[in-house]
């Protein structure tokens, strides 16, 4: 068995884990973060998608011993005080939520873009979410979240108040509200 | 759970080729893991020992001053894509690294495990052809030089043996004469192994063009270089068309048919070519 330490969503985390075990399989059984979904298994599906010391990453494809010392963020680390982050705000403004089993990962894509790129083209929102696979949407509702909430995450660092995102979706009738 | 196996993480390329010399044949190298994980899950390998080198220091080196090259065996890909002064010198190796899988494997998909896996479809593997790389290679023996070109010796398989670390991956000095180019006719844009994959690097002062060619042979196989001074691009197309239907020996596999590989090289080669003859042409 292997000591590790890291920080998920900002909390230190220890744990005592056999070299095979996924850090898929620490965040889902060890530390109860389900948010992030085993889809295919095999960095295939993008379901499982975190932030590991800040960049994407299919959990599958990693150990948890090689999460050690590094840092995590999954979907749980989005929402404050039960508040929704305002990307998540705009996945559901924007009906791009359907089945749910993509959406965690594709929010943590969506959220490592943001971070990359405050300002993302829509060539860049779409590689960056080509390994996030969705069967439901036909992607253009989450394409629309993503293009949306990008201007309001940047000016929320700012300090400014911003209802862009509500705005921008109430003024396109194309999204929102859709089943 | 993907089997049962010791993990070990040194520091030192030393230590690395201690443990590796050590385990022999029982133990791997892991560097990005996007491979090997994927085998350990499936059970077609079976290591007892992981050997992570991503933390050793020399295997996340990127040098890109006025002397060689330097890229860290274990630099992740989308690391490699984005370096400014690569990007702008060879296009085509930012282009060939941004054609694998996806963004979140780029992220731990890594430079050396691409060419080390010595899959005959590897995208790295034409473009480090054709710019003449070598890698670092250490062992407890020695350090020394392995040109690519004398990486692979068939599928799956190269003329590294346990005990050797990649350390880095070098080119000569950034040429910025040179115009590279990368094509890969895949099933569907992204996300997808080529079905052929072929890149070019022109000096058109020297005159000299040398092609490169993935998944038609055992391994990708790099031509003999072409002499380009007083040759009309239509001839020197059709010298290389021969040259690397000479050169290769395409086969059915699930992802297309000999003859469709042998039909569509010539029409990749061709596009090959003219990205490279026209002003600052990449893919």
């Amino acid at each position: 068995m292997y000591e590790i330490e890291l920080r998920v969503n900002g909390h230190v985390e220890r744990a005592s884990v056999s070299a095979g075990m996924t850090l898929l399989e620490l965040l889902r059984d060890r530390l109860a973060l389900t948010g992030a979904k085993e889809g295919c298994g095999i960095g295939e599906c993008g379901a499982c998608t975190v932030l590991l010391d800040g960049k994407p990453v299919t959990a599958c494809l990693v150990l948890a011993v090689e999460a050690d010392g590094l840092e995590v963020r999954t979907i749980e680390g989005e929402a404050t005080d039960g508040e929704l982050s305002a990307l998540q705000r705009a996945f559901v403004d924007a009906g791009a939520v359907q089945c749910g089993f993509c959406t965690p990962g594709m929010i943590m894509s969506a959220r490592g873009l943001l971070q990359r790129s405050p300002h993302p083209t829509d060539e860049e929102i779409v590689e960056a979410i080509a390994g996030n696979l969705c069967r439901c949407t036909g992607y253009e509702a989450i394409l629309h979240a993503i293009r949306v909430v990008a201007p309001e995450e940047v000016e929320s660092r700012t300090g400014e108040t911003c209802t862009k995102t509500a705005r921008l979706l109430r003024s396109d009738p194309s999204v929102g509200g859709r089943p | 759970m993907l089997g049962r196996f010791e993990y070990a993480r040194p520091i030192s390329v030393n230590e690395a080729c201690r443990l590796l010399a050590e385990g022999g044949r029982d133990a791997a190298v892991l560097a990005g893991g996007t491979d090997l994980l994927v085998n350990l899950r499936d059970g077609s390998r079976s290591p007892s020992l992981l050997v992570d080198v991503k933390r050793i220091g020399e295997l996340q080196a990127l040098k890109t001053g006025s002397g060689e090259a330097i890229v860290g065996a274990a630099v992740p890909l989308n690391v490699v894509a984005e370096n400014r002064e690569l990007r702008q010198a060879y296009p085509a190796l930012s282009a060939a690294a941004l054609s694998i899988a996806t963004y979140q494997l780029r992220n731990r998909a890594t430079i050396a495990g691409n060419l080390c896996n010595a899959s005959p479809a590897a995208d790295m593997a034409p473009i480090l052809l054709v710019l003449d790389a070598k890698l670092t290679v250490q062992s407890p023996q020695g350090t020394r030089a392995v040109p690519v070109a004398k990486l692979f010796t068939g599928v799956k398989r190269t003329c590294l043996t346990p005990g050797d670390v990649v350390v880095d991956v070098r080119m000569p000095p950034l040429d910025g004469e040179l115009r590279t180019a990368f094509r890969k006719q895949q099933r569907i844009r992204g996300h997808d192994l080529a079905v052929v994959n072929a890149a070019a690097a022109h000096a058109p002062s020297r005159g000299i063009l040398r092609v490169a060619i993935g998944s038609c042979a055992p391994t990708p196989v790099l031509l003999e270089p072409f002499e380009t001074k007083r040759t009309s691009l239509q001839v020197l197309a059709d010298k290389v068309i021969r040259a690397a239907a000479a050169a290769t020996a395409p086969i059915d596999d699930v992802r297309a048919s000999a003859a469709y590989r042998r039909a569509v090289l010539p029409v990749l080669l061709r596009r090959l070519l003219a990205d490279v003859s026209a002003r600052g042409g990449a893919a």
